[in-house]
This record gives C-alpha cells, structure tokens and sequence, in this order.
C-alpha cells in the first residue's frame, strides 16, 4: 500500500535527471483539494457528527484516505521532476490586502514539501484507521474524528504554505490541535492540566517566532518564503543571526527542544493515537521542517547554526538519560522521541539538512509504529500504562508484539532497517562536517537508546507477568484488524524505508530529491561533497554505530531478558545493582533532571511571589487611586448635602455673600 | 458734599437696599420678606433715577427702566403675594423656616 510509490518514484527520480524549469503540471491545480478535503471532514464532522454517532469516522477516514491518494500522485509528479527543479506553487488569494503589507495565501510543492507529504498523509491515514479501533468505546469519537481532521488540515497548510504568515497561522493551528486533542479527555484534570501546559510552553516558542517574522517583515519587507530566500544575503550579520535564532526558538517550542520540552511528556495523556501522529510523527516535526525550510537564512549564519547543534545534541543526550528510568510506556517513548528530534536538530545545526530530513521520515514511521503499539499494549492490558504492571505478553499479542520489535531494531539502529541509515547519516556527517563533538555525543545517545528501548520491551513483552498484567493475564487478547493492519503497515516501512532511500551510501536516493533544495546553504556554508570511502572514514563511523547500538541492545537483553521468562532473578538483582551503582545518576532520571521541579521553581513560587507582588501593586497603587477618587467624590457629595436646606433665605444668604465676594474682590482688583 | 448731589442719592439708594437686603434674610414672616423685596427694587429704581437725572443723556433710557421695574415689582408683588397666600393655606403659618419641604 505504501511501498510501491515510493520505489516507483525513486526509480524516476534517479532517470529523470534534473528537472526542466517552470513546468506546469496539471496536478498542481489539485494540490488545493489535499488540505481542502479535511477541512471538509473537520466541518462535516463538526456540525453533523453527533448524529453520526457510532459511524462518525467514515467521513473523516475517507476524507483522509482521498486526500492520502492525491498527495501521492502529487508527491509521484514533484520527485519526478514534474514541478521543477525547484518546486511550483499556485496562488489561491489575497489574504491581506493592506497597502504595502500584502500577504497571498499560496501553496508550494517542491522536493521537501513532498517528502513531508509522504510522512503526514501516510501516517495520519493509518493513525485515523487505527483510531477508529481505539476509539471504538468511546462516546466522544466524532469530536476526535473532527479534531483529527482539523489536525491534517493545519498540518498540510504548515507544509505546503508559501509564506511565513501562512506558516504562522498553520503552526498556531496545530499548536490548537495539540491542545484540543491532548486535553481530550477533559474531564481528568491532568489531561487537562497537560493541554494548558502544552499550549502555553508552546506560546513561549511561537512568540520568538512571530518576532522573527516580524523582523523579517521589517528588514525585508516580504513574507513570501521564496523571495525572502533570495534577498536574505542583503541584510547585515546581525539581523540574520537575530532573525534565524527567532526561527529557531519557535522550531524549539514545536519540537519540544531543550528547554522548552517540557511539555511533550505531559502531552501523553491525550489520546494514544493523538500521540502517534501529533506528538511523534508529524506535528513535533514541524520544527525541524521550519529550520530545514528556512535553510538559506540559516546558511548564512553558521554561529547560530551551531546552537542549533548544540540545543539539539544536548535535547538527545538529556532525554536519552531520562528515559531510563521511566515506567510509563508512554512516557519512555516521549522522551525517546525528544532524543530523536535532538538528532534532528543536531543534524540540521551541523549543516546536514538531508540527514535531519531522512531521520524525520523513517523517525515518522516507526515512531508512530511504536506508539501505536503501546496504544495497543495499553488496550490489551485494560487501560494500564505502567510497564510494572505488564511482561510476558508478547504470548498474548503477537502482532504487537513483533510489529514492536520491528519498531525498537529500527529505532535502535540496527541494519538493515530505517533507524539505521537514518542515524548513521545523521552521525557520519555529523563528524565529517567537522562536529566531532556532536557525533562523540550522539554515538552515546545511540548507544542510550538501544538501551532504553529494549528495556521497554523487555518490561513489556517478556519475562514473567506481573501485577495488574498477571491478574487479568486470561482476558488479554489482540486488538481489532483496523488496528493491527495500521501497526504492520506501518512496520513496512519502519522496515524498508532506509533501504528504499538511504542507497547508495554518500549519494543516496533521498540526497538527490532533496539536493535542489540544499544545495544552495550546502554551497554557502562550504560543504564540499567529498568521496563516499566505504572501506575508509565511512565504513568505519558506520561499523562504530552499529557497534554501540549492539552494545547498548545486549545491555538491555541482559538487564531485562528476551522472550522467555529464565534467569528472572538473576535480572532482578542486576537491575538493582546497576540501580545502586548510579544512585544518584538513578534518582536525576527518575525524577527527569528535576526540570519540572526548577519550572515549578521558577514560575509558580517565584513568578507567583513576582504576579502576586504585581498584583498587590495594581490592588493598592492603581486601583486605589482609581478608587480613591471615586471615594472622594461620593464623600465630598455626601458633606454638601447638608448645604441643602429646603430654607430659601439660607440660600438667599448665600447668594448675598456670593454678590459681596465678587463685587468685593472686583473692587479690589480694579480698584488698584 | 451738598444734598443735591449724585452721592446723596446713592448713599441713600445703598442704604435702602441694605435695609431690604436684611429683612429679605432677617425677617421670618413671607409677608415681611415681600416688603422687603419691594424695598429693594426701589432702591435700585431710586438709584437708576438718579444717574439719569445727573448724568446728561442718560434721562430718557433711566425714566423707562424706572418705568419698567414699577411695572414688573407690581406684577411680581401680585404673583408673590398670591403664592404666599397659597402656601399660607396650605401650612397653616406664615413664618418661612418651616417651609422646609424642599430639604434634601
């Protein structure tokens, strides 16, 4: 279902050498309708999906599944060079005609859109399939269904956009979706509390981007992406740097980066599914897409080119580290998340824009894959997600199971499958730009990860059951076919999506789609192309990749077996040795580097003493003097009521001695 | 200073007023206080007489106002009386202090 465009259109991509320019295709006139048909899902759902009830899927899962059919006849047509070398895009309107600010709403298909079409519309078609399982008993499902469609609709927007603007509004949008879907479940007060905290960390990113596009506005006096790419070497030094680190803060709120990725973890209470698709595979990607797209900007900056490294390498190694020790599935495949989109970052920042894309796609595939299978983990085992409270169920749920495994060999970068090709260009370039220290640390978080995702499997899947698992070990069983048929599609190209694009070495399938669109910051920056030596620096980076993911698996299987439940105590007693051994190291984990505590620091204790000082100041100064002279007023009033007698010769009186006054002080006046 | 000076006429005119102005205050009955109004508006009149019969070109415009403020103190002693009478009947007094109904 998946594969086959994707090898077809690789084969045409490599025959069709560089496409002629400004070609017009008629499918350009259907690039529209891909977004278009799920905002018609989300408003048919919306208004009428009540009535629906039990079948208040259908619409938006074939909205989706058209839109899927016509993304990738898009997609077919831009990687076979049908769009261009550089992409076409049509006008749709003018959105804001105001004088000399004119923003157009356009969109835009070039080779990286194209390859985020892949991802978004694949993935956000098995997760809506998936769903329609997972949310089978759950009386809100229209509301899902409507938010899901919404969802794909801002998120196409935000890839197709041609205009920072567009961007802007698609990137709030989903920030919206993020909010609505994960606080889903608005009656738990944690979901809720995990929406809010979402939506405002994100607010924090977005406001440093909306100040990027406005300096953007102001230095050059445009919004549309491709001419602000071509006059961006006008500006000085300074206001590029500024303008890219703007960018990139908002990129940094998205995609959950160092500091700001606090929020991703709590966003695991939403909905399972909403958790594969928003908080996995697509919407957390957006940051990278944003930095990646912006790449011109960024090319002229390397310093700020380097935090991004940095921010992202240390994002990888920091999640790596938490997720050890965390016993929430969820939670574990959050922060590995987290540590992927690090990677990303760290490849952007060194310069590697096609590695970070390539490790988005295949990041997008099985990562959706895993969290829908800890979806279907948490299904089988009665809505638990402590993995204390499972093991041994890879008897109960095969297709989990091995669809899983799948997953983890991919993530933890084990060849042949896509984590592997994704990781080792991430890394191999990493160190041949020049980065040895990005790629010294991300060889550790490799070798991390493999670790902590086989301890998720192994607490999971293998070893005897254990607590809630073991009480209700008889009724376990596998989830429904529309949710299994999403877990093995997926698994596909989890499996096959590295092979598919990562060959050949140094010059692979996905390099020349994406060469168009990087090439121009690959030429600024200076990145020769050198020689791909399979038996010289590469073949060595790539056997150490291996190596440490071999190394950090066997330390998983030894710490928390493999299939069968043997030599359980000897493991018991090796975990909590190894607990013992980094006290301390253990307790940092655990309690995640006790970020949320230093949040909870620095903005409920001491920006509350800060707000309540604030307030205290707006109550007495401000309102009082505001309040105070209403007082006065009314007393003042109150004191002269008195003068009101009813008696006409007190006012006479006063009259009298008004005239005297007047007449007097005129004679005085005049008089001298 | 002798008698037929503009002087004495407005000493006199002032004194009058003053003598009306403190009985219009002073006095409690309404009746007084009328009298007093009386007292005033001929004190004026007496000093608006004056200037026109010393001050060369004022004499006709001073005879017409004298004329007017007879006509309108005659027409204001009318209503004036009458409402004091009104009043007279309804409260039963007719010292002023206690007509206090407009009080606050």
């Amino acid at each position: 279902m998946f594969a086959p465009p994707i090898a077809g259109a690789a084969l045409l991509a490599l025959a069709a050498e560089g496409g002629s320019e400004a070609v017009s295709s008629p499918l350009l006139d259907l690039v529209p309708i891909i977004p278009a048909l799920p905002l018609a899902g989300f408003a048919f759902t919306a208004l009428f999906g009540r009535r629906l009830g039990r079948l208040a899927h259908l619409v938006p899962l074939a909205a989706v599944v058209a839109s899927w059919l016509i993304a990738m006849a898009v997609v077919y047509e831009a990687l076979t060079g049908g769009f261009g070398e550089h992409g076409a895009g049509i006008t749709l309107w003018t959105w804001v005609p105001a004088g000399a600010f004119q923003v157009t709403v356009g969109l835009f298909v070039d080779n990286l859109a194209a390859c985020l079409l892949i991802v978004v519309t694949t993935i956000g078609m098995l997760v809506h399939l998936y769903s329609v399982g997972y949310m089978a008993h759950d009386p809100g499902r229209w509301r899902f269904f409507a938010y899901l469609n919404l969802f794909m609709f801002s998120m196409l927007l935000l890839v197709l956009a041609d205009s920072f603007l567009v961007i802007f509004a698609a990137w709030e949008l989903v920030g919206l979706c993020s909010y609505l879907l994960i606080g889903f479940w608005y009656r738990r007060r944690s979901a809720a509390l995990a929406a809010k905290k979402a939506f405002i960390v994100n607010r924090v990113g977005d406001l440093g981007f909306a100040l990027g596009i406005m300096l953007i506005w102001v230095s050059l006096g445009t919004l549309d992406l491709r001419e602000v790419f071509a006059r961006i070497g006008e500006l000085d030094h300074t206001t590029i740097v500024a303008i890219a680190l703007l960018v990139f803060c908002g990129a940094m709120g998205k995609s959950a980066q160092f500091p700001l990725h606090v929020w991703l973890p709590d966003a695991m209470e939403g909905p399972t599914p909403v958790s594969a698709l928003i908080h996995a595979a697509t919407m957390v990607n957006a940051g990278v897409y944003l930095v990646a797209r912006t790449n011109p900007i960024f090319a002229q900056v390397p310093e700020a080119m380097v935090v991004v490294a940095a921010v992202g390498i240390f994002t990888a190694i920091l999640a790596a580290s938490i997720a050890f020790t965390q016993n929430d599935i969820k939670r574990v495949l959050a922060y590995s998340t987290l540590s992927q989109l690090g990677y990303m970052f760290a490849a952007l920042g060194v310069g590697a824009f096609s590695a970070a894309i390539f490790h988005l796609m295949t990041h997008g595939f099985f990562k959706g894959l895993l969290f829908l299978g800890s979806g279907s983990v948490i299904h089988a085992v009665g809505d638990e997600q402590d993995m204390n409270n499972m093991g041994g169920l890879w008897r109960r749920i095969p297709v989990t199971h091995w669809t899983m495994l799948v997953g983890t060999l991919a993530i933890a970068g084990i060849p042949p499958l896509a984590g592997f090709f994704s990781k080792d260009e991430v890394l191999g370039e990493s160190f041949k730009l020049g980065f040895a220290w990005v790629w010294a640390i991300g060889i550790v978080v490799a070798a991390m990860t493999a670790f902590y995702m086989w301890r998720l499997m192994g607490k999971t899947f293998y070893g005897p059951p254990s607590g809630h698992a073991r009480s209700i070990w008889d009724r376990i069983h596998e989830s429904t076919p529309t949710m299994t048929v999403s877990l093995v599609l997926l698994a596909i190209p989890s499996a096959l999506a590295g092979l598919a694009l990562g060959l050949p070495f140094g010059d692979s399938v996905l390099k020349r789609w994406l060469e168009p669109v990087f090439a121009g910051a690959e030429e600024t920056l200076g990145h020769a192309a050198g020689e791909f030596a399979l038996l010289g620096v590469d073949g060595a980076l790539i056997l150490a990749s291996v190596f440490v993911a071999t190394v950090g698996l066997l330390a998983g299987i030894w710490l928390f077996g493999a299939f069968r439940a043997g030599g359980r105590p000897a493991m018991v007693a090796r975990i909590s040795g190894a607990n013992a051994a980094t006290r301390f190291l253990y307790r940092a984990s655990f309690a995640k580097w006790w970020f949320d505590d230093l949040n909870h620091l620095l903005f409920i204790v001491i920006g509350g003493k800060v707000a309540a000082a604030c307030w205290w100041f707006d109550w007495v100064v401000v309102d009082g003097t505001v309040n105070g002279v209403g007082r006065l007023t009314v007393d003042a009033g109150r004191g002269l009521r008195r003068v009101q007698t009813g008696r006409v010769q007190n006012y006479a009186l006063g009259i009298a001695i008004g005239l005297i006054v007047m007449a007097g002080s005129y004679l005085l006046i005049a008089g001298r | 200073m002798t008698l037929q000076s503009l002087d004495t006429y407005l000493v006199l005119a002032g004194a009058l007023f003053a003598i009306g102005s403190f009985g219009f205050l002073a006095r409690r009955n309404a009746i007084s206080m009328l009298m007093s109004i009386e007292l005033m508006l001929n004190a004026v009149n007496l000093a608006i007489l004056a200037f026109g019969a010393f001050v060369p070109g004022l004499a006709g415009h001073a005879s017409v106002i004298a004329l007017f403020v007879i006509a309108v103190a005659a027409a204001e002693a009318t209503v004036g009386l009458a409402i004091v009478v009104a009043i007279y009947r309804n409260r039963r007094t007719p010292l002023v202090d206690e007509y206090d109904a407009m009080r606050e």
